[in-house]
């Protein structure tokens, strides 16, 4: 019987605008195909091993407890962190959570803030905020389908050389409102700015990632496919609205 | 004055079309006289109710003691908070002359609206009901909510603030303002003690560290306190000590009326706490919360008081303190509220029932996730068979981000037995049928309606009570529609 090891990291911070809906979706699509799963939280001041998990899920938080954080890195996650990164293990980060992966933040007065350095990108601080739903399409090695989702951030992301987008800009701003991307693909990293949250409504998304993990721990995998009615249609529904401006409109 | 004149003008005009009305004649007044606001309030002593959620039920309960007790009380009951809105309540009061009509006014206000309504009203009294996170697109964060907040209060250094001991933001507030403070909270456990939701406020917002909690009342209001600065709960001057008795139909608490507990707090480097006005007891690195005993005047001996609040549900609890702390700090005889919260009535979409041929409903407006964890427990502690309704839009004053859905713990009723059959209409209500499913109910449970009308057929014919959760513009129009049918008043008439 086959079984993958979920991460949760740092559930009770990281913790904005339903990101905890992508675990109950990792979770529920593995045990709907009868595949044994485990959802460790790790939190500040954990002291755990990572080494034995094969899906690492990050989200977004408040900007409030993002020092808290950074001096938890600094204790011994950080390198945990990159290692598994390194090791092709799986890691879905979301909003401050993606953010954290590249090299600092610097804040609209100049003010830099170090994080993980895992992924080679960093973020700038900027006035206005880019709130809304949005679209995009993932890169072929992410699986090519469209995402629809809510980004809700003021940072704006620039990707280095060495590392591909996510996916590209059909509707809404993304990295940073410029040059078309959204998040980051880096070995089995993907880095978005979508909330929403971002796997329930992309079946197609979450099944990519259950299918980057299993395959990293067992070689092959197929995945059973589900009936996905439900999630497409509320798929499709949002996309339309999306794409056509009248998302959030009255009638 | 023509600006009063054309306020109201607009507001007859509307209504007569049958639509609301509630602010574009306020924005008409505001766009012919800025000051407006000012001169047509000015002289009234008025409570200003703001704070995440339970501001509609707690303003609710604060007029109905007034008017129950003789006075003529202005009101903007129809939930228009911003600053529309609101002008044009006092407007349509005022005489032609831009003179108000009334001496009292209970007002809710949106907390980011605060800060342009408060300098204009002048309010005696400011109630903060709590903090959560709540419609995060517009506001940012929660941390971004309470400082729009402290902006306004910030504006009116004489106004009485009436804040919730449990919430550590919202309590928050009283730091590094001259303003005179009295609280309310509750001192007793409720519900399960392991605290599986999502808080708002773990952390100290003084020093970063993790608050300990004595106990726990709902989502993160408790008995918070910080083990390394000492930020704590302040024991309010309005306190349940038990709750005797929970039903549908209401709550039996015993309250305990005091005085706030004065407390010191070391000033270790926190930004927050500086500014305390130097009338304010002041030692060389100390602070101390501006807690002022002759706000409790003429009830100064401590009692202890049985008190039955006619709405169910424990934040109801929590808006029944709220509006008997405000009542006493206005200066009226808290009598008069404890004795009116009994019999008080559901205000418009909360709580509120209806009864549709045979078949009883309950409309429960639901907007974040705390309200709607509160309401899906009151649901799956009924013990009872029922159906159930989510409706769901994102419009602005909704807000646009719905993903707080996952945040909020549907898995309580589509775990629930007794919870028969659901059904999901809105904006979004493919969104919400989803989060269903992965909440647990089987998808033959859940069943999608086009609009309200195809789904008040569907409730017709039921033979179980139902309950209807519905978010902000997604109520105001099932309401509008129920109303209709089942001959209950529109909300402007209420």
């Amino acid at each position: 019987m086959s079984e993958l090891k979920i991460c949760h990291l740092y559930p009770e911070v990281l913790n904005l605008y339903g990101d905890r809906g992508n675990i109950c979706c990792l979770q529920k699509r593995l045990e709907w195909r009868g595949i044994d799963v485990q959802v460790a939280r790790v939190g500040l001041g954990d002291q755990e091993d990572l080494s034995g998990y094969d899906l690492f899920f990050i989200g977004g938080g408040q900007d409030f407890e993002q020092e808290v954080l950074l001096e938890d890195l600094k204790s011994g996650k950080a390198d945990a962190i990159r290692s598994a990164i390194e090791d092709g293990k799986t890691f879905l980060c979301i909003c401050g959570g993606y953010q954290m992966l590249g090299h600092y933040y610097e804040t609209a007065d100049g003010v830099r803030c170090e994080f993980l350095g895992a992924v080679d990108f960093y973020t700038k601080g900027g006035s206005t905020r880019m709130i809304d739903n949005y679209a995009f399409r993932l890169g072929q090695e992410s699986g090519g389908s469209t995402v629809v989702g809510f980004e809700n951030h003021s940072g704006r992301t620039y990707l280095g050389k060495g590392v591909k987008p996510l996916g590209t800009i059909l509707k809404g701003c993304g990295n940073n409102g410029e040059d078309q991307t959204e998040g980051v693909r880096y070995r089995n990293v993907f880095g978005s700015y979508s909330h929403g949250p971002i796997l329930p409504k992309n079946p197609e998304f979450c099944d990519f990632l259950l299918k980057t993990a299993l395959e990293r721990k067992y070689g092959s995998f197929d995945l059973e496919p589900l009936d996905d009615g439900f999630e497409k249609q509320a798929h499709d529904s949002v996309l339309a609205h999306v794409l056509a401006g009248t998302a959030g409109k009255e009638d | 004055m023509l600006a009063v004149g054309a306020c109201k003008a607009s507001r007859t005009a509307l209504r007569l079309l049958h639509r609301g009305g509630t602010t574009t004649p306020g924005r008409l007044a505001m766009k012919m006289d800025q000051n407006i606001l000012e001169t047509v309030s000015r002289g009234m002593e008025i409570i200003v109710v703001t704070g995440t959620n339970g501001k509609t039920t707690t303003s609710n309960m604060i007029e109905h003691a007034l008017s129950g007790s003789g006075r003529d009380v202005l009101a903007n009951k129809s939930g228009a908070n911003l600053l529309p809105g609101v002008t044009a309540e006092f407007t349509s009061n005022a005489t032609a002359t831009g003179k108000p009509k009334k001496h009292y006014a209970v007002i809710e206000c949106d907390e980011g609206a605060l800060k342009q309504v408060v300098p204009k009203i002048h309010p005696k009294v400011i109630v903060v009901t709590n903090l959560f996170r709540d419609q995060l697109d517009r506001y940012g964060e929660v941390m971004h909510t309470l400082e729009e907040i402290r902006k306004g209060i910030r504006l009116v250094p004489d106004a009485i603030l009436c804040l919730n001991a449990d919430d550590s933001l919202t309590a928050s507030l009283a730091l590094g303002v001259p303003n005179p403070v009295t609280y309310f909270g509750i001192d007793c456990p409720v519900g399960e003690q392991e605290n599986l939701e999502i808080s708002d406020a773990r952390y100290c917002i003084r020093c970063g560290t993790e608050y300990v909690y004595d106990y726990h009342t709902y989502a993160h209001l408790g008995g918070f306190r910080c083990p390394k600065c000492g930020y704590r709960r302040i024991h309010p001057a309005v306190a349940v000590t038990e709750i005797e008795r929970v039903s549908s139909s209401g709550s039996t608490v015993r309250i305990k009326f005091g005085v706030d507990e004065k407390v010191s707090w070391n000033d270790n480097g926190s930004d927050i706490g500086k500014n305390i006005d130097a009338n304010q007891t002041s030692v060389a690195g100390q602070t101390t919360a501006p807690t002022s005993q002759n706000l409790t005047a003429g009830n100064t001996a401590e009692t202890d008081q049985e008190v039955s609040i006619g709405l169910p549900a424990v934040y109801n609890i929590y808006n029944g303190v709220a509006a008997i702390a405000a009542y006493q700090a206005a200066g009226f005889d808290r009598n008069e509220v404890i004795s009116s919260l009994a019999d008080v009535h559901s205000s418009f979409g909360r709580m509120e029932t209806f009864r549709l041929g045979e078949v009883p409903l309950q409309m429960i407006l639901v907007k974040n996730p705390a309200g709607c964890n509160q309401a899906l427990s009151y649901l799956s502690g009924l013990n009872e068979d029922y159906q159930a309704v989510f409706c769901l839009n994102d419009r602005t004053a909704d807000g646009h981000d719905i993903s707080w859905i996952w945040d909020a713990d549907f898995e309580k009723v589509c775990r629930d037995p007794h919870m028969k059959h659901a059904f999901v209409v809105g904006d979004r209500a493919d969104d919400m049928q989803l989060r269903l499913k992965y909440a647990g109910a089987s998808e033959k449970t859940i069943e999608e309606m086009p609009d309200n009308s195809a789904l008040i057929e569907k409730l017709k014919q039921s033979s179980l009570p139902v309950f209807i959760l519905p978010n902000y513009t997604s109520m105001l129009s099932l309401r509008a529609a129920l109303g209709t049918i089942t001959g209950k008043q529109a909300f402007w008439k209420g």
